[in-house]
C-alpha cells in the first residue's frame, strides 16, 4: 500500500482522523483473539506462567484462562478456544502438562512457551523476579514459542498461506 | 539498505513492537535502519490510523496490533 495516496477523510473533522493506538482496547481493533493457558504449577516456574499470563492479559496480548477447567473439558471453554484466533500454552517445564491438558480436548497452541527453555531455572525455591516475568512476557510477545510454519490454533498454513488449516482449500 | 519506521506513541504495545522489529533485524542479520516515529504529525503525514504500525521502505506492513517476529522476518524477506 502506497502511503503517498493515502489522504485525510473530505468532510469529517480533524479530531476523528487522529491516529488511534490498539493498547486502548483488549487485543487492538486488528489484532487476533488469543486465550493464554499457563500450567500454573507450583514450581517456581510453574507459578512464572501464571504471572506471565497475567501481564499478558492487562498489556491486551490475549485472554488468561483456566487450565484447571480445560483439564474437565468444560463444554464452553474448549468451544471458545476452538474459535480464537490463536492458542497460546505456557507451561513451566519439559513436563508439559498444559499442552498434554490441551491436546486431549483437541487443542493445538500456536505458541507454546516453555520457561525452562528460556534460561530459567526450575527449582523448588518458588522464588522468581520480574525480570523472570518479563522474560517470559517478551518471549510470547516476540512468538518465540511458533513454529514459523504454524497457521491459526496451531494448523499449518494452507495453499495461501491462511492458516486454516487447508479447509478453504486455497479460497480464503 | 531497509529502512524500517515504527510508529507509535510509545505505549506499552508500541515499545513491544519496537523490540520485535530490533529482534527480527537481528536475527536475520541485515542491515537495516530502524526510526521510531513518535510524533504524531509525522505519524499522520504517513497516513497512518491505528497504532502501532510497521512502514518498511514507504510501505505500511501493519497497522493496529503488535507483529511477532517470525511475522516480521517474513515481511523483511519480502514474503509478504
Amino acid at each position: 500500500m502506497c502511503l503517498r495516496s493515502r489522504n485525510f477523510l473530505p468532510g469529517v473533522p480533524e479530531m476523528a482522523q487522529q491516529p488511534t493506538c490498539s493498547c486502548s482496547s483488549t487485543t487492538g481493533p486488528a489484532g487476533p483473539t488469543r486465550i493464554i493457558f499457563p500450567c500454573a504449577g507450583q514450581a517456581n516456574t510453574g507459578q512464572l506462567t501464571n504471572l506471565a499470563a497475567i501481564q499478558l492479559t492487562e498489556e491486551g496480548y490475549g485472554n488468561i484462562a483456566c487450565v484447571a477447567l480445560l483439564a474437565i473439558g468444560a463444554e464452553g471453554l474448549v468451544t471458545n478456544a476452538k474459535k480464537a484466533d490463536e492458542v497460546i500454552i505456557l507451561d513451566g517445564c519439559p513436563m508439559m502438562c498444559a499442552k498434554k491438558i490441551a491436546a486431549e480436548q483437541g487443542i493445538i497452541p500456536g505458541q507454546h512457551i516453555i520457561v525452562t527453555e528460556l534460561g530459567i531455572v526450575k527449582s523448588g525455591s518458588g522464588d522468581y523476579t520480574d525480570k523472570d516475568i518479563e522474560t517470559v512476557v517478551s518471549a510470547a510477545w516476540e512468538g518465540s514459542g511458533r513454529p514459523e510454519t504454524t497457521g491459526k490454533n496451531g494448523k499449518k498454513p494452507g495453499p495461501g498461506g491462511c492458516g486454516c488449516g487447508d479447509s478453504c482449500g486455497g479460497s480464503c | 539498505m531497509v529502512t524500517i519506521e515504527v510508529l507509535g506513541t510509545g505505549c506499552a504495545n508500541c515499545k513491544r513492537q519496537m523490540s520485535n522489529v530490533e529482534a527480527a533485524v537481528k536475527q536475520l542479520g541485515i542491515t537495516a535502519e530502524i526510526k521510531k516515529v513518535d510524533d504524531m504529525a509525522q505519524i499522520l503525514e504517513r497516513g497512518v490510523m491505528i497504532l502501532p504500525a510497521i512502514i518498511v521502505d514507504g510501505d505500511l506492513k501493519i497497522s493496529g496490533r503488535v507483529a511477532d517476529v517470525p511475522e516480521i522476518k517474513k515481511f523483511l524477506a519480502g514474503g509478504a
